[in-house]
């Protein structure tokens, strides 16, 4: 499974994409542009979960990688760096969205435990639909997790709560997955 | 199975298309100039020095052609062919001129004043056309033309060969006359 542009973690070709772009060739920064722009729109789409906004999160997060491509150290991963703003920005935006990310009162869903997971349908489509309809809190930890490949211990930096909220939220989010796409099964 | 067992082994299926062609164009706009100053004055020096040589060039040509014409000296290098020489001048030069008109203004990125002094039948050229008239048949202001002309074609090859040199994104469809 390949996401991410390899060719870009190359050192020679990372190294020459980054001179080419601080001396302001523009033709490097479309290069790189588009070396990253599907993998990192698709974290703005699952993070933002509206198209326009993803847009609007990605153009914001490209300015500042551009701006900011000769304060990356040369021994450091490009990929790691580009994903860490594109992350942030789509943080800043839930943040301004009122998206809270401290523990949270969810006593209704408690009383739904023991779903039997084996009647489970897994599909793309149910899963997809399901972290969608997530509270953004949940689904944000959910991300950085399973999509974005975060440790427990990362997301708590990120969202500047504890690694046990963090692993709360996290499992919280998972069984209310499961419920729905439960539910959902159950009603076809 | 569970949830991140399932979404690991399908992860692909997760991933959508890429954004639209908006976001690049918007972007586009955005993109930093060069950050050290001394960088980018070399660079706007070597992308833009000729534009302002021209016209500086042109117009001190104009001068020494003046001066030159009012001096009493004899010529010491007489130009065979004059009439052969000129006509072939002022067809070449029409050619390189209709070829840099063909440039959009932004891209050639000369200004109207540049444009009009390197027009052919501009106000040196006619003020050249009016002392020849006044005096048929004197060489030397025959050879001040010849030597306009010359330099003129010079600075219509240059610009066209640094635009070319600038424009390598997108293939030129200009053909050297020459």
């Amino acid at each position: 499974m390949n996401l991410y542009p390899d060719n870009l973690e190359n050192l020679p070709v990372t190294d020459q994409i980054v001179a080419r772009c601080r001396m302001g060739d523009a033709r490097a920064f479309h290069d790189l542009y588009h070396a990253y722009s599907k993998a990192m729109y698709n974290i703005c789409l699952r993070m933002t979960g509206h198209s326009a906004d993803a847009e609007d999160v990605l153009q914001e997060a490209f300015v500042q990688i551009f701006k900011n491509l000769d304060k990356l150290a040369t021994d450091s991963s490009l990929t790691a760096w580009v994903k860490r703003i594109v992350v942030n920005h789509c943080l800043s935006y839930l943040r301004k969205k009122k998206v809270y990310f401290e523990e949270v009162e969810d006593q209704e869903w408690k009383s739904e435990d023991g779903v039997d997971e084996k009647e489970h349908m897994l599909t793309v489509a149910t899963v997809k639909e399901a972290i969608g309809q997530l509270p953004a809190g949940y689904r944000t930890v959910l991300n950085l997790y399973i999509f974005e490949d975060y440790s427990h211990r990362e997301i708590a930096g990120l969202l500047n709560i504890s690694e046990s909220t963090v692993k709360t939220q996290y499992m919280r989010a998972k069984e209310r997955v499961r419920q729905i796409v439960h539910l959902k099964s159950k009603r076809i | 199975m569970n949830l991140e067992e399932f979404i690991r082994q399908n992860r692909s299926g997760f991933e959508g298309e890429g954004p639209g062609p908006d976001v690049w164009a918007r972007l586009e706009k955005q993109l930093p100039k060069p950050k050290k100053e001394k960088g980018r004055v070399v660079q706007m020096m070597a992308k833009h020095w000729w534009k302002a040589a021209i016209l500086v060039a042109l117009l001190v040509n104009a001068g020494l052609l003046l001066k030159y014409m009012n001096t009493k000296q004899e010529v010491a290098v007489v130009i065979p062919e004059i009439q052969e020489m000129e006509s072939y001048y002022s067809a070449r030069i029409e050619q390189k001129m209709d070829e840099l008109k063909q440039l959009p203004a932004a891209t050639a990125g000369l200004d109207s004043l540049t444009l009009k002094e390197l027009e052919l039948r501009n106000d040196t050229y006619k003020m050249l056309e009016k002392e020849l008239a006044a005096n048929p048949g004197n060489e030397r202001i025959r050879a001040a033309m010849i030597r306009y002309y010359q330099m003129k074609l010079e600075l219509l090859d240059r610009i066209l060969d640094e635009h070319n040199k600038y424009s390598n994104d997108s293939p030129s469809t200009q053909k050297d006359v020459l």
